[in-house]
């Protein structure tokens, strides 16, 4: 018999900022709507295995998009013309999301997010409390500088194994090997420009520092981060937390992006905060009424002085 | 690795096993293919020139002379940022060259010609992996 994944894609068209946006999405699962979001310069891949889970699936109805310009949501017709390299603005991605569960007609989702996705819920807490029932916060901060880099769209290198290798070390060692090089994959696979587009809100166009104090606490926030994260570091997670009202921290053996690369960390990590996100809507959930569970050498070669140098200096020939 | 009285040390006998654990690499010839470099590795005060010639190291140098005619780039840290980073598990904020370049961190200086740096990220970072296999 074959097997398939329980997934379902679709496209929605969503209008934001006087364009409409063809937007493919993937969801599963029934109960509270939990909108995920994925990096910059991924796509909703990113949540196969979230999307997949029983446990979730069963409580959440849980849906991902691709941003436009990522995965299989395509630029905006005439982005050929565009007269500035592509920049993702706060603005933009934040009216975006909400849009989208507009044109999804989605009551009050949860948002969970990561990286960029993580940063742009402390955008929505400040902007849009009233949309959304709890936010996910994940490797995310009020302020991530030093991403936005010529290198990462440039003639003379490749863009996809450039932008790939450039995010493999914020995964941790330990994340299993199958998962990290397929979160390489994804990144492979970003279209030109894109990863470094998608920074410019990450590192300059998005700095919280002055703003979370003002995040009202209506909405309860969830920080996650791995110690491996180097680009938004637990001291920097921690730091951000401490600013915002209603939020709990949650700092993990994991890396940058959780939900891909150890999946099966993640699901520990996130299951107490699912639990209380249920807990606090009981009304919402799926119609699975069974409990949550529980848990879940040397060789040997010669080593020759070379005539050419000076006496003092050591040389190998391999 | 070189050890002194059961202190692991990152001298030039370290950087030899290294490079001959990367020239008996499988992978590399694959995805280093177009990868021919010269480049530094520093450690402590120390530079090795390491002549890189499709994917496996050529020669190892201690330390740097005018008829070098230069290299493409250099990547130098403190040796006790090496010693972590080529830990089988590295620590957070040791496991990549990134981490320990970041602006955040401040371990790791890359210096030189960016480009050939960039162009072969994929296979030099497979390169200095196998740090963690001497």
């Amino acid at each position: 018999m074959n097997k398939h994944d329980p997934i379902v894609g679709r496209y929605v068209y969503v209008t934001c900022q006087g364009k409409t946006y063809r937007t493919y999405y993937e969801e599963n699962g029934e109960g509270i709507p939990m909108v995920c979001l994925h990096t910059a310069g991924s796509d909703g891949r990113m949540y196969r295995h979230q999307l997949c889970d029983p446990d979730i699936s069963a409580n959440f109805r849980s849906i991902v998009f691709d941003v436009p310009r990522h995965g299989k949501s395509l630029p905006p017709a005439g982005w050929h013309l565009e007269e500035d390299e592509y920049k993702l603005t706060t603005s933009f991605y934040a009216e975006f999301i909400v849009e989208f569960c507009r044109a999804l007609e989605l009551h009050k989702p949860v948002i969970m997010g990561q990286s960029m996705g993580g940063n742009i819920c402390l955008e929505l807490a400040l902007r849009y409390e009233n949309e959304f029932s709890a936010l996910i916060a994940m490797e995310a901060c009020d302020h991530s500088p030093g991403w936005w880099i010529d290198p990462l769209h440039h003639p003379e290198i490749h863009g996809g194994e450039a932008v790939a290798t450039s995010v493999f070390g914020l995964m941790s060692p330990e994340s299993p090997d199958e998962y990290r090089w397929e979160t390489w994959w994804y990144y492979a696979q970003g279209g030109p420009g894109i990863f470094k587009g998608d920074l410019y809100y990450y590192s300059v166009d998005s700095d919280y520092r002055d703003k979370v104090h003002k995040i009202s606490g209506k909405l309860p926030i969830y920080f996650l981060t791995g110690e491996y994260d180097f680009a938004c570091t637990p001291e920097m997670t921690m730091r951000t937390a401490e600013k915002v009202k209603n939020s709990e921290c949650i700092i993990f053996g994991g890396g940058h992006f959780p939900t891909s690369e150890d999946p099966d960390k993640f699901k520990e990590v996130i299951t107490p905060v699912l639990k209380k996100i249920l807990q606090n809507d009981p009304q919402r959930r799926g119609g699975a009424t069974q409990n949550w569970p529980s848990s879940q050498g040397d060789g040997g070669g010669s080593r020759n002085r070379s005539s050419e140098d000076t006496p003092q200096r050591r040389v190998i020939d391999l | 690795m070189s050890n002194l009285g059961g202190r692991r040390v990152l001298d030039l006998d370290w950087v030899e096993n290294w490079a001959r654990r990367v020239n008996e690499d499988r992978v590399l010839p694959v995805i280093g293919r177009f990868f021919t470099v010269r480049f530094v590795l520093g450690i402590d005060d120390t530079d090795f020139l390491c002549e890189v010639r499709r994917g496996k190291i050529e020669r190892i140098s201690e330390g740097l002379v005018p008829s070098d005619m230069g290299y493409e780039f250099a990547l130098r840290a403190p040796s006790a940022a090496w010693m972590k980073f080529s830990q089988r598990v590295p620590p957070p904020m040791f496991n990549d060259i990134w981490a320990m370049a970041h602006p955040l961190h401040k371990q790791l200086h890359i210096e030189g010609n960016q480009k050939p740096f960039w162009q072969n990220m994929r296979a030099l970072t497979w390169m200095l992996a196998l740090m963690r296999e001497v």
